[in-house]
């Protein structure tokens, strides 16, 4: 159903980071927001996606703010750089979802959710790491590739699963060795993410030993979030909710922490 | 969400966070209803992978799942939960629990209406529940499906026994039984396939036979078909009736229809003679039909031929022949992602080579089209097409069969998608599966096919087409 050759063809066909995205990163990284902001009004498609994404309530910013210099500065280094590399993974989503009921605006929904919660877990553990940071953004590209290598086989897949409990995730790892995880750290070396972005995001999968304990906790707290947010109504009337494994076991010692931050909150 | 439908028990496995918002767009009506329309006896949510929910969340899905038991009999509730969900699920019911609870989904397949039935070998089940009613229910319903329960008297009995978990098929505890089916209870002996019957029979035993299950077996080959009436205090002229019809309508199958068990104290001793002159067999135990291998032979329970089913393949189903081998290619190249390649066809009786290493598996249907499927693999390739279900490579033979069971039914549902592309309309029966091939061969004894050899990695395998 999905080969080997497949999976490499799809490797093979992510585009490297735009130049300009480059740049704006490689300024976000010297603590230059004033050059991060002067490379990112290059890019009218990317100004337009900030000042979109400013203006959410979701970011809870009071004013409208339409400069690009006042949005950089607004967001400060480390936020501005998580929605760069948000951008970076919409510039992979499909012109037309044909495996999940998802369109630009519900895909972007669920990115933002998953960053402004992924900010406050960081916040209640005192990491200030910006790789850390970062990481909640590479995961939504499993959806992405999830999209991209199954969108075509639907009618297999939906024979196969009206009568065994397989998630997308599992069939792709069965049949090929590699699994959606696996998917998205190519994509991030591909573009040059840092270790610790694809390390987390790996080891969110939740079958991960050797990892060290700080990545080890922190994917609990990753899977566990994107558990969360699979379990909302734009998730699921999507058709997300079940298209990879929910690994309950892994997260049950972080589950109360987890609820007293997010849940009572929300 | 699609539920997972197998054995005739639909399951919804939710993930996640299950509370007032997120419930109803996990499951909606739409949902049940597609579920519903594939024939099933239970409907069942798992809670195995849901982290957090409250009774907001719950009773929408307990609200739509009565909705379905309501309208339809259907045996409905939850599954696969631990020990701390069980007692939240019990806290926010408490004494109005009105679903069913399984602990898992194994616990579940031994309620349902129609079960496999593992004969002999099969172990006690050990039964526990805190409230003595519920224990004696739970004992008497695993009894009427063809189980050896074993009931516990105490916790402290139950817990002591619970420590030799090996000893019996399974452990029955934390499980409620709610409102049960009004479906007549079926298990599959072998190659008999038994009905629990009991209390008075009248005109009501006609919907709760389910005529679509009976006329599934004998497409299927099933031609021994035994009424439990061990517990049938009386019947009235309309349920003479409505065996005499079965019986008419199985003799084209040659199906034996008896009856065991039933005593004719409260009964006209006419009624008896009317049956039999209609073709009903009738024995005082289960045994004396069971336990004896010429009366099993004779009976069609051994697996033998079906004499009264030796219909002539027809000019469409010869048409259809291409979808139904292209359906059976691609099933093999999806679960395996290697070639499979067609050798050579004819037209005959179902012929091999050898039968040694060999597994089978056979499905029927019906409707505009009608017909049975059969499989032949080489052991080892039937191991290689189970891997993808499985996860892992195994050696175990009843894994292997059960696999090949659901493979062999994907390919049906394939052939049904094709076919209704061509707007013919079919149903696809349970499959069956068989570790003997020689039992098999005899089956299909006599029926001509049309028999594809297809070459998958260097070994051979049979397809066959037969009516």
């Amino acid at each position: 159903m999905i080969t080997q050759e497949e999976i490499h063809e799809y490797i093979n066909s992510i585009p490297p980071s735009p130049k300009i995205l480059k740049e704006v990163l490689s300024h976000l990284n010297t603590g230059e927001l004033s050059k991060a902001a002067h490379s990112a009004a290059e890019d009218p498609a990317l100004k337009l996606y900030l000042q979109n994404i400013v203006n959410k309530p979701i970011y809870s910013f009071k004013n409208d703010v339409k400069d690009i210099n006042q949005i950089f500065g607004i967001l400060g280094l480390t936020q501005a750089k998580q929605i760069i590399y948000n951008y970076m993974i919409s510039l992979l989503t499909p012109k037309k979802w044909e495996l999940f009921d998802l369109n630009d605006k519900s895909f972007s929904e669920i990115q933002d959710n998953l960053s402004v919660q992924w900010k406050k877990v960081l916040e209640h553990k005192n990491i200030r790491d910006n790789d850390i940071f970062t990481s909640i953004s590479l995961l939504p590209a499993s959806i992405i590739v999830c999209e991209a290598l199954f969108k075509s086989k639907q009618d297999n897949v939906n024979l196969l699963r009206a009568s065994n409990d397989l998630d997308y995730n599992t069939i792709l790892q069965r049949l090929s060795g590699m699994d959606l995880y696996d998917l998205c750290y190519e994509i991030a070396k591909a573009w040059e993410l840092p270790d610790i972005t694809s390390a987390i995001v790996l080891a969110s999968k939740g079958d991960k030993e050797n990892v060290n304990e700080e990545i080890q906790t922190l994917s609990k707290w990753m899977h566990l979030l994107f558990f969360y947010q699979l379990s909302q109504p734009i998730a699921t009337s999507a058709g997300l909710n079940d298209f990879i494994e929910f690994n309950i076991e892994y997260v049950q010692d972080i589950y109360e922490e987890f609820q007293n931050l997010i849940m009572e909150e929300s | 969400m699609r539920a997972i439908v197998k054995n005739r028990i639909g399951v919804f496995s939710l993930q996640g966070f299950l509370d007032g918002t997120t419930a109803p767009t996990m499951l909606t009506m739409e949902d049940i209803k597609a579920t519903q329309a594939l024939n099933i006896d239970m409907l069942l949510v798992s809670m195995k992978k849901v982290v957090f929910f409250n009774k907001n969340g719950l009773n929408i899905f307990i609200d739509l799942l009565h909705s379905v038991q309501k309208k339809s009999g259907t045996i409905v509730g939850l599954c696969d939960y631990d020990d701390k969900k069980y007692a939240a699920i019990q806290k926010f019911y408490n004494s109005n629990l009105n679903f069913s609870l399984f602990r898992t989904h194994k616990i579940a397949t031994l309620f349902s209406a129609s079960m496999q039935d593992k004969g002999e070998s099969k172990k006690s089940i050990l039964v526990w529940h805190e409230d003595p009613s519920q224990r004696s229910a739970l004992a008497i319903e695993l009894f009427d499906r063809g189980q050896n329960p074993i009931v516990a008297q105490s916790q402290k009995e139950f817990d002591e026994k619970k420590t030799q978990e090996d000893l019996y098929e399974a452990v029955v505890y934390q499980t409620f039984l709610g409102l049960l089916g009004s479906k007549i209870a079926t298990r599959v002996t072998g190659n008999a396939i038994i009905y629990s019957v009991g209390g008075f029979l009248d005109a009501e035993i006609s919907d709760s036979f389910d005529l679509t299950y009976h006329q599934n077996s004998l497409n299927v080959g099933f031609t021994l078909f035994i009424f439990d009436a061990y517990k049938v205090v009386s019947m009235n002229i309309h349920a003479v009736n409505f065996f005499a019809k079965l019986a008419s309508s199985g003799a084209e199958y040659g199906a034996n229809i008896c009856i065991v068990g039933m005593t004719f104290e409260k009964t006209p001793e006419t009624f008896k003679n009317e049956l039999e002159d209609a073709g009903l067999l009738f024995f005082t135990n289960m045994d004396d039909i069971l336990k004896d291998k010429e009366m099993l032979k004779e009976l069609g329970g051994s697996g033998g031929a079906t004499a009264g089913n030796k219909r002539a393949l027809n000019k469409v189903l010869v048409n259809e022949l291409p979808r139904f081998i292209s359906a059976t290619v691609n099933t093999m190249e999806m679960m395996t992602n290697a070639k499979a390649e067609k050798q050579d066809a004819s037209v005959g009786e179902l012929s091999l080579q050898s039968t040694k290493d060999k597994l089978a598996s056979s499905i029927g249907f019906y409707g505009q089209l009608d017909g049975m499927v059969i499989l032949v693999f080489p052991l080892e390739i039937a191991k290689k097409s189970c891997e993808l279900l499985l996860g892992e490579k195994t050696d175990n033979i009843e894994e292997i069969l059960d696999t090949l069971a659901e493979f062999v039914n994907i390919i049906a549902g394939r052939v049904k998608a094709l076919l209704a592309e061509q707007s013919i309309s079919v149903d696809i029966t349970l499959p069956r599966t068989y570790e003997n091939v020689d039992d098999l061969l005899a089956t299909v004894e006599k029926r001509k096919g049309v028999q594809v050899n297809l070459n998958f990695e260097g070994e051979g395998f049979t397809f066959f087409l037969t009516r």
